[in-house]
């Protein structure tokens, strides 16, 4: 079981990931790391892939609006939307088939039997055995709760995408935590998209897959397309 | 004794929790916890007691919301359901409610609003806490196990009941070991059934201080509205051609489905079930003896069988023993539901007894399955038995 990120010359250099992945994202605000996570997602969706999203920052109606604006014809019902927003903002709105609500990022507990449950259905009734699983953002879970905290929640995490043989895909806000915890935080993860600011633009590289990281290459996002460059 | 809720993990404390002891429901990461503590609170507000939920990792305007979906209405039994909102704080919200904590992540704080609470009751109440882990993860596990112990002792004085959901994220072992071990009076172990995914989930009493520990995991699964269930995956509905498998099936079931070919089952029926508590999938074989083959494929796993008789024909009765062969049962609960007792000439379960030579404390239950007589019945038997076969 292998997956690829759906951005094409890295899939080129880095080869096949292995089913049991787990892949941490760090980037600078406003690079587009929200696009990119999910054009991951949409790429395991056409290729029949099943895509549990956590969204911490985003309503899970919008992250399901960004797949039915790009590409109507992708299987919503392959999507499962972990939405740790929506009730946060004082809405009882209830759980649908795609979008089952997290009390707030504080409720690592409820999370985990969502991100579970989605696994299960997936898995056992619709018989799907290919799952990315998209957890955007960790930051926003770090502003709630403790470094250790969240630790023991990728633990647990990471070591259920290992035994589902999924792609587990973890996004990070570069800047915004001390280098403890990025560094503590690694320490879970097989490889790394790493974006960084370059001139007037943004650079993006994969690390971990290889003996050694891809060049940096310059990119831009057309809708469900990372269009890499140099 | 304070139910919890949940009918068959009363039966395995022993009637309940008594008054002044504490509960921890003990949960997998990634398993259903907290709707066991909810359930409980349900049960006393209901049944006119106080409950008192401790919220930690969810807005208060959300919880009542939280038990609606379960098609528990917070709202109507007014202040006897009472939030002690220890997660505002966190957050930096205002709070409407009464009971609030300054400081979620100081232990001390916390207690100061527990504390208060318990003298406020002025009766013994139950008192809920949403996620205890998320307590441990704010306050840290040293300070949250002394706060815990701190909350009992009160809780015993009060005669309160106190219960936790707790979520064992990776802690310390000395801290896990103290959640499951002493800490509590009552410990119910809550977990998953993992082959690569979680596929099923179950609970069973690791500890009680009141009573011996009927040691029993039992399966369930979470309905909403219905809260927790105990599931039974695999119940068999057997017997002869034309003894009423499938009328019985769908008197028995919420919904279900029959493949069948000129009004007879040429495959399977099948059915769920959802009745005091339990909930069951129910599985109908085919009668005629060409789809034998079929039968035992139906069978494997099955927790228990229904053997479905015609009461009025004595003649397909050593038929329905061979199905009961087939079906490799042996061992398995097995109830015989004497079928069409409104017909002329209908046996008598006795007599039924006789013409079968079975024990005399094998369940023989009247059905009439047309008009839905007796099969509920006949469920309540099977599940009994199935319960103390401790085959779930």
């Amino acid at each position: 079981m292998t997956y690829n990120l759906g951005i094409s010359k890295i899939d080129e250099l880095i080869g096949d990931i292995k089913g049991g992945t787990n892949i941490m994202m760090i980037g600078p605000p406003m690079s587009g790391k929200d696009d990119i996570t999910n054009i991951i997602a949409y790429h395991g969706l056409i290729n029949k892939n099943a895509a549990v999203i956590v969204s911490t920052r985003e309503p899970g109606t919008n992250v399901l609006d960004w797949f039915e604006s790009r590409d109507l014809s992708i299987p919503s019902e392959h999507i499962g939307i972990v939405d740790c927003v929506t009730r946060t903002l004082g809405f009882g709105a209830p759980d649908t088939e795609n979008i089952k609500m997290a009390s707030s990022p504080v409720d690592l507990t409820g999370i985990g039997v969502k991100i579970s449950q989605f696994f299960e259905r997936f898995w056992m009734e619709m018989q799907m055995k290919e799952t990315r699983l998209c957890i955007n953002s960790l930051s926003t879970i770090l502003m709630y709760s403790n470094l250790q905290t969240v630790f023991r929640f990728l633990h647990v995490f990471t070591g259920r995408v290992k035994a589902a043989n999924a792609l587990g895909v973890y996004v990070i806000e570069d800047g915004m935590h001390d280098d403890k915890t990025i560094v503590t935080l690694k320490q879970l993860f097989d490889g790394m998209i790493e974006i960084r600011e370059k001139d007037d633009g943004y650079q993006m590289r994969a690390t971990g897959f290889a003996s050694k990281p891809t060049p940096w290459f310059d990119y831009e996002i057309d809708g469900v397309n990372i269009i890499l460059r140099g | 004794m304070m139910k919890t809720g949940i009918p068959a993990l009363d039966d395995h404390l022993h009637g309940g929790i008594p008054r002044g002891k504490s509960l921890v429901y003990y949960a997998y990461p990634g398993v259903e916890c907290n709707v066991f503590g909810m359930q409980t609170m349900y049960r006393a507000v209901s049944e006119g007691g106080r409950g008192i939920y401790v919220t930690s990792s969810t807005d208060p305007r959300m919880i009542r919301d939280q038990f609606a979906e379960f098609g528990w209405d917070a709202a109507e039994y007014g202040d006897r359901f009472v939030i002690v909102d220890g997660f505002s704080g966190l957050v930096g919200a205002n709070s409407s409610e009464q009971y609030v904590v300054s400081t979620p992540d100081d232990a001390d704080s916390l207690t100061q609003a527990i504390k208060q609470v318990m003298e406020d009751m002025d009766e013994p109440s139950v008192i809920v806490f949403e996620s205890l882990s998320t307590i441990m993860d704010l306050c840290g596990e040293s300070a949250t196990l002394d706060a815990i112990e701190e909350w009992n002792q009160y809780a015993m004085l009060y005669d309160h009941v106190i219960v936790y959901n707790f979520t064992a994220w990776p802690y310390s072992e000395d801290t896990l070991a103290h959640v499951k071990g002493d800490i509590c009076n009552s410990v119910v172990l809550i977990g998953g059934i993992v082959e690569k995914v979680i596929f099923s989930q179950y609970f069973g009493v690791k500890k009680t201080d009141w009573d011996e520990v009927t040691k029993k995991c039992t399966l369930y699964k979470v309905l909403k509205p219905g809260g927790v269930r105990v599931y039974l995956p695999k119940i068999l509905v057997t017997g002869p051609f034309d003894a009423g498998k499938s009328t019985f099936v769908h008197a028995l079931s919420t919904r279900s489905v029959s493949v069948d070919r000129l009004g007879t089952t040429v495959a399977l029926d099948y059915g769920h079930v959802d009745h005091k508590g339990f909930t069951a999938d129910i599985f109908g074989t085919p009668g005629q003896e060409r789809f034998d083959p079929i039968v035992k494929l139906l069978s494997g796993e099955a927790m228990g069988i229904f053997l479905i008789l015609d009461s009025t024909n004595t003649g397909d009765f050593v038929r329905a023993k061979r199905m009961l062969e087939i079906t490799e049962s042996m061992g398995l609960p097995v109830v015989i539901v004497a079928n069409k007792q409104d017909l002329e000439g209908a046996l008598t379960p006795e007599e039924i007894r006789r013409e079968l030579d079975m024990a005399h404390d094998a369940p023989i239950i009247p059905v009439v399955a047309t008009s839905r007589e007796g099969v509920f019945e006949a469920f309540d038997v099977l599940v009994d038995r199935v319960m103390e076969a401790g085959s779930i």
